[in-house]
């Protein structure tokens, strides 16, 4: 086990992450997401305070630095009385859910099709492509309106729509590393001992071009959640009362003036959650550029 | 100024200053050259013959530098002088070629104008047309063809031998007294490589520069030179002429540069022929031609006339093997052969049976009877794989075996090759050359195939580890009656690993022969050709000024009518422009040459 170790860190994937690791944007970013995730995941589940419930008694309560005695609510409550910080942290969760799962869902689909388009090249190559452009030249929001305009706006549907507008930009890439890797020796070699297409698509170029397209995958994370908080905001993302980040800063700012907290607060996580996403991919792809800019 | 030597360096030391200390790269380095002389720096690599070659034109790349010695040009001290001096110098009286000629010039300008403004730089009293006229003479001396039209051309039009020449007249044309050559044969082919070394001492004789020619390949170096310098670890060892170099070597290191260049015809032991007559590939009338975007039509392509019409039979438990030069459609055949692609026209047949009327299924059946290992043992093993898995893989694509019966099969193979067992746990990068290489062989065997075709799996290594693989073979064949075709451009190779060898030219067969016939009696003039461009330090058997071939091989675009090797063959009759010559055979030899058959029917009819 020790051996297959060392090894890692010899690959470019595991060059990659180490090189990233000594990036101090990188270790910060990590410490500051898994902070915030470790809070969205423990902290609704044992706090006795509802993020839903309304308390009319409780209402505009300001943060408690703000002067405000009452310490059940920190972060202060919103219009109805409801928790800020319970708020924000399940509108965390559900951000990150979908970014998460978006991600992973564009990811596979993304890189199937481009796998398959570059290396069998031809007419299904072209076919393929084509589709991709299609699908490319419609902007995610119309695209948004549309679908969930039409269907019931649930977490699933809006995972649907984020993957359906960004597979397309994974496939590009997939495709022209896998169309510059299937030209490679060893993938003639394992046609030569009888390999099939499928196992050469699967067991040899695969594994070969994803890692650091996967990677990569970590700022679009950030930027499925910012989607996600878009949607929300605009009243086509998951429906209240289930909090969303969208729709907390939506209700919020119609009191902006007066309880300015209520915006500011999910906005302050929602900041917090990007920022550490946005430096730990961007390690990752300065990373990506020192590994591979060592070798050509 | 006659008697002067053009250049002299006197215990001249270069250092390299590393952050962990001074390392000496040469060390006292000492030498005269005189006017109109060629000198031959031989050595191994990592010598310093190139630190040597750069050191004389003032070009050390840091952390290099000139720790002690001087280096005198017509007297002239050139590691004191100031960079703008020796500048001048290095473009006006000293000229450099390097290895590389593909990167030496920007793609985007044509060849013409890069050496028209190199010569206007040194020449400023020439006009630009007089430059111009001069550059089209020195294509012309250079033996380029349609040098007008070339003059044009961009720097990818041109081919490595074309390139390596253009070099040459970029170095020549400010009439420099001393021409640098380093390694400028060593990516060439060896025909080209002959052509090159011809051509410079031509040069030589009409210009009268002095040339300091530097190469890995002892016989080229002999081949040339008037005297040769050679260089261990950056020091020299030994300074002789060619002849009493070879005779009489002083040093070990001497003894050993010359008992590692391989024998052509002074070969003891020569692979005897099959016993069997029973054909286990048959290749008949076989033909692949890709087509290609044409860049100078807007629709259209053109036809790549790679393999045409090749047809040959291997025998059971032979060695085979199949030589010629860059682009005469080997790296296609092997693909044919090995069945990845499919022929256009014609048919393989594999123990009697065509491939071509097998069913997919039946193909990957055939897989595990023959095997083609690659030439690159970088890159043609998937990076992330351990060796067991890469050597096992095959096993469970067929299923052949699994779990505990794969991990022995595994072990056996690797030990039959000679890898030690702890290797299989190592992912490829930890391995050296000529381990992957029985990487993988060991792949190719572990699903004991009949055939074996190896292209050019021999050529990345050096001799001693050639020479160990071949042992390997011959006892892998011993135990497990391996047939072998070698797929090669190292007639060496062939010469001491085939019993029977075909030669190829533009896409065709046109001799095959046994080994011995092909050496001493070679039937076809290109056989000739390619014997006399061999570098080698025994008396060759055929004189490069009868043989040798002027010009390249023509674009496999279009082909000449009639007999393809007419454009460059030296026998060439009215006949050969019209009909195509076919295969003709005495019994063992097969050749494809009208010449070869008038003389045939000469012996017939007498």
């Amino acid at each position: 086990m020790e051996k297959e170790k060392a090894h890692f860190w010899h690959t470019v994937n595991g060059r990659m992450l180490s090189t990233a690791w000594k990036r101090p944007g990188f270790k910060l970013g990590l410490f500051v997401f898994v902070f915030l995730l470790l809070m969205a995941l423990i902290l609704p589940a044992l706090s006795d305070v509802s993020a839903t419930k309304i308390s009319v008694r409780e209402r505009f309560l300001p943060p408690v630095l703000m002067g405000n005695a009452n310490t059940a609510h920190l972060f202060g409550t919103d219009q109805l009385g409801r928790d800020l910080l319970l708020r924000s942290l399940v509108g965390l969760q559900n951000a990150l859910l979908i970014g998460v799962l978006a991600v992973v869902g564009m990811f596979i689909f993304g890189a199937v099709i481009g796998i398959v388009s570059g290396y069998r090249g031809g007419l299904v190559d072209t076919i393929l492509m084509r589709i991709t452009d299609a699908q490319m030249s419609i902007p995610v929001v119309i695209l948004a309106i549309t679908i969930l305009g039409v269907a019931r706006p649930t977490p699933f549907s809006v995972i649907v729509v984020l993957v359906l507008a960004g597979w397309p930009t994974y496939a590009r890439v997939a495709r022209s590393a896998a169309l510059s890797e299937s030209k490679k020796e060893y993938v003639r070699a394992a046609k030569i001992i009888g390999a099939s297409n499928l196992r050469i698509m699967a067991r040899h170029i695969a594994p070969n071009i994803l890692p650091p397209i996967a990677f990569i995958g970590v700022l679009d994370v950030a930027r499925m959640m910012i989607f996600e908080a878009i949607f929300g905001f605009i009243g086509i993302g998951i429906q209240p009362p289930t909090p969303t980040f969208g729709n907390i800063l939506a209700d919020g700012t119609k009191y902006l003036i007066n309880a300015w907290w209520i915006t500011v607060i999910p906005g302050l996580f929602l900041f917090a959650a990007l920022l550490s996403l946005n430096s730990i991919g961007n390690a990752l792809e300065k990373a990506r550029n020192d590994v591979f800019g060592g070798h050509s | 100024m006659a008697d002067q030597p053009v250049l002299s360096v006197c215990n001249l030391d270069v250092t390299a200053h590393l952050p962990s200390g001074d390392a000496p790269v040469l060390s006292d380095v000492s030498f005269d050259l005189a006017t109109g002389e060629v000198l031959g720096v031989i050595g191994e690599s990592g010598a310093g013959m190139t630190v040597l070659s750069r050191a004389i034109v003032n070009w050390l790349p840091n952390p290099l530098a000139v720790t002690k010695g001087e280096i005198l040009f017509y007297g002239k001290n050139m590691s004191t002088m100031s960079q703008e001096e020796a500048r001048v110098l290095r473009g006006k009286e000293i000229a450099y070629i390097g290895s590389d000629p593909t990167t030496a010039l920007d793609p985007t300008v044509p060849i013409g104008q890069h050496l028209v403004s190199k010569l206007m730089a040194v020449s400023p009293e020439l006009s630009k047309a007089q430059a111009r006229q001069r550059i089209l003479d020195l294509f012309d001396a250079v033996r380029i063809p349609s040098p007008k039209a070339r003059f044009n051309e961009f720097p990818f039009q041109f081919s490595g031998g074309m390139m390596q020449r253009v070099m040459i007249v970029d170095a020549l044309s400010a009439d420099p007294t001393l021409l640098i050559a380093d390694n400028i044969t060593q990516p060439l082919d060896v025909t080209i490589a002959k052509q090159i070394v011809r051509l410079l001492n031509g040069l030589r004789d009409d210009f009268d520069t002095s040339i300091i020619f530097v190469s890995a390949s002892l016989p080229m170096a002999c081949d040339i030179s008037q005297r040769l310098l050679v260089l261990q670890k950056g020091r020299v060892l030994e300074q002789a002429t060619p002849q009493t170099l070879i005779d009489t070597p002083q040093t070990n290191y001497s003894r050993r540069l010359i008992e590692k260049v391989p024998r052509i015809w002074e070969v003891d032991h020569i692979p005897s022929a099959s016993e069997s007559q029973r054909p286990i590939l048959s290749v008949r009338n076989a033909a692949k031609t890709y087509h290609t975007k044409d860049h100078d039509k807007v629709f259209g392509t053109q036809a790549v006339k790679a393999v045409r019409d090749v047809s040959f039979d291997i025998l059971e438990g032979e060695n085979f093997g199949i030589v010629g030069e860059s682009g005469c459609g080997k790296s296609t055949l092997s693909r044919l052969l090995s069945w990845i692609e499919a022929p256009d026209r014609g048919d393989i047949f594999f123990d009697g049976k065509s491939i071509s009327a097998m069913s997919a299924k039946e193909i990957k059946g055939l897989r595990c009877q023959f095997q083609l290992i690659l030439q690159d043992p970088y890159t043609s093993l998937p990076a992330h794989m351990t060796i067991t898995q890469i050597i096992g893989e095959p096993l469970i694509i067929h299923r052949l075996a699994s779990g505990k019966a794969l991990r022995e099969r595994v072990a056996e193979v690797m030990q039959e090759v000679g890898l030690a067992l702890d290797t299989g746990d190592k992912l490829p990068f930890q391995l050296s050359a000529s381990q992957r290489q029985r990487v993988n062989i060991a792949r190719a065997m572990v699903m004991k195939p009949r055939l074996l075709i190896l292209d050019e799996t021999l050529s990345s290594l050096d001799q001693l580890e050639q020479a160990r693989l071949l042992e390997l073979f011959d006892k892998l064949q011993a135990e497990h009656k391996f047939t072998y075709i070698f797929i090669s451009h190292d007639l060496a190779l062939v010469r001491r690993a085939c019993a029977r060898i075909g030669v190829m030219y533009l896409g065709r067969m046109v001799e095959i022969a046994e080994n011995q016939e092909l050496f001493f009696e070679p039937r076809h003039p290109y056989s000739r050709a390619m014997l006399s461009a061999m570098p080698t330090i025994e008396k060759n058997r055929y004189d490069a000024k009868t043989h040798l071939l002027d010009g390249e091989p023509p674009s496999p675009v279009d082909i000449p009518s009639g007999c393809s090797f007419r454009t460059r063959c030296p026998n060439a009759v009215e006949a050969c422009k019209t009909l195509d010559p076919t295969l003709r055979t005495n019994g063992t030899t097969l050749v494809e040459c009208h010449l070869y058959e008038v003389s045939v029917q000469e012996t017939q009819s007498a």
